[in-house]
């Protein structure tokens, strides 16, 4: 240091130690990133809570850059992500990154969690931990579900429907909940008004005073030590042993204990970037506009397990899974402190614990997995863009190829496919013939059953006859019809066209 | 001092491949993007999307008749095709497409389409001589009866109701579905994807002619019970006996 620096030096020196008297920051930072932990907590497992507040400060840090650029009207939102995707420099990487911060942050949250429960941390004394950390959950999946309302494309509008129709589902206040959420009955031009006031006020500022508070009673009662099998929890001594415990073995978790959560939070944010740089940003995909019919509107990941729920369950369970379900997850989550307050916490002397956690994971992966697979919606465009495969065309009368139009025209391909090319909505029919006879199609097409519905009103007896004799014709070479059983004879002969190949037919 | 290179080499070459480099994955492609169903102009994707469920684009089999097929565009005008795609044919299968008849395509993708079919028979025009008109009025049911036995009947059936393996014309579901004009067109230019022959080769060396096929068309119309598709009742009572200048599905 030259001599000409060491005036400013001790003049910032000077200034340092004048906010230091007044501010107190080195005992506030002791008291904080330097509390003492047990030396077993600074192990890889608990490193998902940093990763989750690292996730946060990103979605913060990129929303308000996001927000720099994004119009929230109904009118413009969508433009403006445009804008962001396809003129605003890096504007892509920017949606690309908040949209990938959403998803791990839900992810790891989870993760957070599972780990919460399964090293028995939730326990005496953590239990308004354990309740924060709920209840920050619940904020991180409103995060994300307003969050996808913003892109105000085809999946933000059927999500909003859904979640609307949803909300009216509540019994007595439910149009009022709707009518509070959309700005009227039906979404409308206050909607993503009020979803963005929520999206970047209501749930972040509350997530920011519940993370406060979380952050607190971590340093309140500290990080919950390494569970031993074996070792109880017993509510009159656990306090004086975890301090005896720091007091022998323990050290600031500035600087000792902070190195794994540096090197996951690293690693993390590289998976971030590499996210947002591989795979990109989504949408927007077709705009809000209930008239673009060909639009497979799905929710982002963290709800995907919702719509395959929602779509597997028996007609008339939706009060079940929408209802009766969360307050039971509600009620499990929050009294699971008191509900298992002491005892032990290592999770190989807690079988059920690791039964439950094995059984919320495959149930929620799995139906994420056909929420991703699954084929919901018809596939509208298929009646006029997918064409029939010539083994269905050749050999087929001049009646059968008209009740092939019709299958055509009359969009049944929409739901139905045949030879695996079309909607999956309904049975592929490439064999129908040999499942069901004649008369069993016509009763089907007419009446419909099972999700399909009456055709009898839209078709007219001469056009079943032709789409039935087509249907007849749809079955493997060399087999024949579906017989009645009751009258095989009578089946048989009523059951018209051969599923023959290259015959001279046209017309 | 060498860490500090790494790190400098990590963050400046991180950055310049963010901002310098526009074929990252993630990064949009125009292409992908979005665009209302009125912005397509390309042919190909138009077709694809829009006729191909029902007529073939010449490389497979379709339902209905492949529209990459000179002998058919060789008789159809392209008016004609122009105001089928536009209004549809009432009763059958064929949907209106124009926007000002309540379909979805502009009057300039409605153009798009039309030239891209015709385009598809330049250089493999068919032959015109002795083409028989598109559209004429209905003939002689009973001479086309005889016209019938005569050109059809070896594959069709004496009576038109087919014989094994090949599909009976007469099926009363199938007349009617289907219009006298496609009824006629097809006797014209046949199927030949798929298996049936055009209006030359029925009866070898001797095509058939104009009002060899109005007969015919007039006795298969003859068999048909209740109107013509897009026809009342009432109507196809006091229908003249021509057939209209609306085009084939």
């Amino acid at each position: 240091m030259s001599a000409k620096d060491r005036p400013i030096t001790s003049s910032l020196v000077n200034i340092a130690m004048w906010v230091e008297r007044r501010l107190h920051l080195v005992k506030i930072w002791k008291a904080t990133a330097g509390h003492p932990i047990p030396k077993s907590s600074a192990s890889w497992f608990y490193t998902f809570g940093s990763m989750t507040l690292l996730c946060f400060t990103i979605q913060i840090l990129t929303g308000i850059l996001l927000a720099l650029v994004y119009v929230p009207s109904a009118n413009e939102a969508y433009r403006s992500l445009l804008f962001l995707n396809y003129q605003q420099e890096l504007g892509w990487f920017l949606r690309a990154m908040h949209y990938w911060g959403s998803n791990c942050m839900v992810v790891i949250v989870f993760f957070h969690m599972t780990q919460v429960f399964l090293w028995g941390a939730y326990k005496h004394p953590r239990e308004l931990t354990w309740i924060s950390g709920v209840v920050l959950l619940f904020l991180t999946l409103a995060l994300s579900f307003t969050g996808q309302v913003m892109r105000f494309d085809s999946d933000a509008y059927w999500g909003i429907g859904i979640g609307a129709a949803i909300s009216g589902r509540i019994p007595i206040i439910g149009a009022q909940v709707v009518n509070l959420l959309l700005g009227g009955p039906i979404i409308g031009s206050d909607t993503l008004s009020r979803f963005f006031a929520l999206h970047v006020f209501v749930l972040p500022g509350a997530v920011i005073a519940l993370v406060s508070l979380h952050l607190r009673l971590v340093l309140l009662k500290g990080i919950n030590e390494y569970p031993t099998p074996g070792i109880q929890v017993h509510k009159g001594t656990y306090w004086r042993n975890y301090e005896e415990m720091l007091h022998k073995d323990g050290m600031p978790f500035v600087p000792n204990g902070i190195g794994k959560d540096l090197v996951a939070n690293g690693v993390l944010l590289l998976v971030m970037v590499a996210l947002a740089v591989f795979v990109g940003p989504k949408g927007p995909e077709i705009p809000a506009d209930p008239a673009q019919v060909i639009s497979e509107a799905k929710p982002d990941y963290p709800f995907l397990w919702l719509l395959s729920a929602a779509a597997l369950l028996p007609n008339g369970s939706e009060v079940i899974l929408f209802f009766v379900v969360p307050l039971i997850a509600v009620i499990l989550l929050i009294g699971l402190p008191f509900f298992s307050n002491v005892g032990e916490k290592h999770y190989s002397r807690r079988p059920v614990s690791i039964l439950v956690v094995m059984l919320t994971y495959l149930t929620i992966g799995l139906l994420t997995y056909a929420g991703i697979t699954g084929p919901w919606s018809p596939r509208m465009e298929a009646w006029s863009g997918t064409p029939t495969k010539p083994q269905f065309i050749t050999g087929r009368s001049p009646v059968e190829l008209q009740g092939a139009l019709l299958l055509q025209g009359k969009q049944c391909r929409n739901c139905h496919s045949v030879g695996g090319e079309g909607g999956q909505r309904g049975p592929d029919l490439s064999a129908v013939g040999a499942r069901m006879n004649q008369p069993q199609l016509i009763r089907q097409v007419i009446q419909g059953g099972g999700n399909m519905p009456a055709y009898g009103n839209t078709l007219t007896p001469q056009e079943v006859n032709a789409l039935v004799s087509y249907l007849v014709s749809l079955r493997p070479i060399n087999t024949i019809p579906a017989l009645n059983p009751a009258i095989p004879e009578k089946a048989e002969r009523v059951s018209s066209g051969e599923p023959t190949k290259g015959a001279k037919t046209g017309g | 001092m060498q860490a500090r290179t790494l790190y400098s080499i990590l963050l400046f070459g991180g950055l310049g491949f963010l901002c310098g480099c526009d074929r990252l994955p993630g990064k949009p492609k125009e292409e992908d993007r979005w665009k209302p169903p009125s912005e397509i102009k390309d042919f190909a994707l138009l077709f694809n999307t829009n006729c191909r469920g029902c007529h073939s684009n010449g490389q497979t089999l379709s339902a209905s008749i492949s529209m990459n097929n000179p002998p058919y565009l060789a008789v159809v005008p392209k008016e004609v095709m122009h105001k089928t795609i536009e209004t549809g044919i009432p009763g059958t299968q064929m949907p209106t497409y124009s926007d000002k008849a309540g379909g979805s395509l502009t009057e300039e993708q409605v153009n798009i389409l039309v030239e891209g079919i015709y385009n598809w028979a330049k250089g493999h025009e068919a032959p015109t001589d002795n083409l028989p008109p598109y559209s004429a009025a209905l003939g002689d049911a009973e001479r086309g009866k005889a016209v019938f036995a005569q050109a059809c009947a070896s594959c069709h059936g004496s009576g038109g109701e087919g014989t094994k393996g090949k599909g009976g014309a007469v099926d009363k579901a199938y007349l009617s579905l289907v219009s006298d004009q496609y009824l006629r067109t097809v006797v014209i230019v046949g199927r030949p994807e798929l298996g049936m022959p055009g209006f030359r080769e029925y009866v070898p060396g001797k095509p058939m002619t104009g009002e060899e096929i109005s007969d015919v068309v007039s006795w298969l119309a003859s068999r048909r019970e209740g109107p013509a598709p897009g026809q009342s009742a009432k109507t196809a009572e006091i229908a003249p006996k021509t057939q209209p200048s609306t085009p084939n599905e």
